[in-house]
């Protein structure tokens, strides 16, 4: 959270050409903690499958490299068009971007080349933003036309990335023979916003894809990206875990949980056991679902999720590191622990730090690892790969 | 015939150590003695913090505590309380 109060948001959500198990757009963000700035890219690159990805990646990385390092637009754009490697077929080395660079000031700078235009939502309402044009010419290469702006971001912005695959959805239908197209895709926005001021940048970014995914009757002709920067309020997360080392902490622990703002979840039996004992208040563990890896949750009144401890803690940290799109609350008690972490934006995990013996067995067919290594990887994972702000308490 | 209640944990100990395939007991159970057998799961019912009480996975059946709890066992167990044998 910075200090007008409001987080940053970022996600994104994509389809993939039909038929095509690697995607060829990129959407890459990077956050700079020391300098509270966020670096977000997306590239398409030329064609598709493993070789646009291949062209995309570079890209992106490179890209959000070189921004996040203060080098020259006009620079960074010729080393990439001069780096990337030429298609066999085309004879051409292309891939295109969109870069927004966030400073903690919320200065925001966005450079695009050849991507549609994106689109600057404010108080429910798109914005026109001047851009500068900007030309570069590589060494025996065509011209090409990069756009710059800048503007600072109120609380509320929204800020929409899109790749082509969007607005050319469904182009050759009888519905939209030229594609969806800007305008009417700008309308849509406009609509969902209406129908719901505060939804996520992730959700935007789903139902976008989603919306560009049906023109094309869910057959894709090309890699379909959405990526969103919301400027919001942000949502907390409590995550309690683990037994205090001294039990005089019991109290304080439930008092802790009870009295949080934000969405609450235990992982953890005994945990568990603690906070229903303080505030005298029953467990019910659902047995409906059950699954063969994952401890089936549990609920508790005023509690949002119940789950084992550390068998789903540590499944939490690889669906994480997996990279999974999780899209609802559905699936095991991990999976719907991942669920609302990512559809939170301040994580705050307080960590019992009492170790259960039992789990130090032998014996134990499977290796149980300490919750306080599970949790400072699951942390580092939100930072860097989610985005997210998370702190870290232990009792 | 009088309740059975059954209490499953579904601890990390209890889980690894078994206990997951248990959760499954009620498909087991006889229809004719079903209406009289109430399954419920636990968070960690701490048994396993007792090395004297056994090892998990950790089944508690009325008052009596099972453990190294299998499907088996606990069917033997109900078929003890009910007087049949199936």
């Amino acid at each position: 959270m910075n200090k007008n109060g409001y987080f940053i948001e970022v996600d994104s959500y994509q389809g993939y050409k039909h038929n095509q198990l690697v995607g060829g757009d990129v959407f890459l963000s990077t956050k700079i903690k020391e300098e509270n700035r966020i670096v977000s890219v997306l590239s398409d690159g030329l064609g598709s499958g493993i070789k646009a990805s291949v062209l995309a990646t570079l890209t992106a990385t490179m890209a959000s490299r070189f921004i996040v390092n203060y080098i020259d637009i006009k620079k960074s754009a010729q080393i990439i068009m001069k780096t990337l490697p030429v298609c066999k077929e085309r004879k051409i080395s292309y891939s295109t971007f969109s870069i927004v660079d966030i400073e903690s000031d919320e200065h925001i700078r966005i450079i695009e080349y050849d991507n549609p235009p994106y689109i600057l939502l404010r108080e429910s309402r798109i914005m026109d933003v001047d851009k500068n044009l900007i030309k570069v010419k590589p060494r025996r290469k065509k011209e090409s036309q990069l756009y710059f702006s800048n503007f600072k971001a109120e609380m509320g912005d929204r800020i929409i990335l899109l790749s082509d695959g969007v607005t050319q959805s469904g182009m050759g239908t009888p519905t939209m023979p030229l594609g969806w197209g800007i305008s009417e895709l700008r309308m849509f926005v406009e609509q969902i916003i209406s129908e719901n001021k505060t939804i996520s940048a992730r959700e935007l970014a789903k139902r976008i894809v989603k919306k560009a995914m049906a023109n094309d009757s869910f057959r894709c002709k090309d890699d379909i990206t959405c990526g969103v920067i919301y400027f919001r309020k942000p949502r907390n997360i409590m995550v309690m875990t683990g037994p205090p080392i001294s039990k005089d902490k019991d109290k304080d622990l439930a008092a802790m949980i009870d009295t949080f703002d934000g969405k609450k979840v235990i992982c953890g039996g005994t945990t568990a056991n603690i906070v229903a004992r303080e505030l005298k208040r029953d467990i019910k563990v659902n047995l409906r679902d059950i699954d063969p890896e994952i401890p089936p949750p549990a609920s508790m009144h005023g509690i949002d999720l119940i789950t084992e401890g550390i068998i789903t803690l540590g499944k939490v940290a690889e669906l994480l590191e997996m990279g999974v799109k999780q899209d609802s609350q559905d699936g095991n008690a991990a999976q719907k622990l991942v669920y609302s972490l990512l559809n939170s934006d301040i994580v705050n995990f307080v960590v019992g730090t009492k170790i259960n013996e039992v789990h130090q067995d032998p014996n134990m067919p499977v290796e149980l690892e300490i919750r306080r290594n599970v949790v400072k990887k699951i942390i580092k994972l939100l930072e860097e790969k989610y985005l997210k702000e998370a702190h870290l308490q232990f009792i | 015939m009088e309740k059975i209640n059954i209490k499953i944990c579904t601890g990390t100990a209890c889980y690894v150590m078994g206990g997951a395939n248990i959760l499954m007991l009620e498909d087991f159970i006889p229809q004719d003695v079903k209406d009289f057998v109430h399954i419920e799961g636990s968070t960690c019912l701490e048994y396993c913090k007792n090395a004297e009480l056994g090892k998990p996975p950790f089944v508690k059946i009325n008052d009596k505590l099972i453990s190294e709890a299998s499907v088996p066992k606990i069917l033997d167990y109900i078929n003890h309380l009910t007087g049949k044998d199936f």
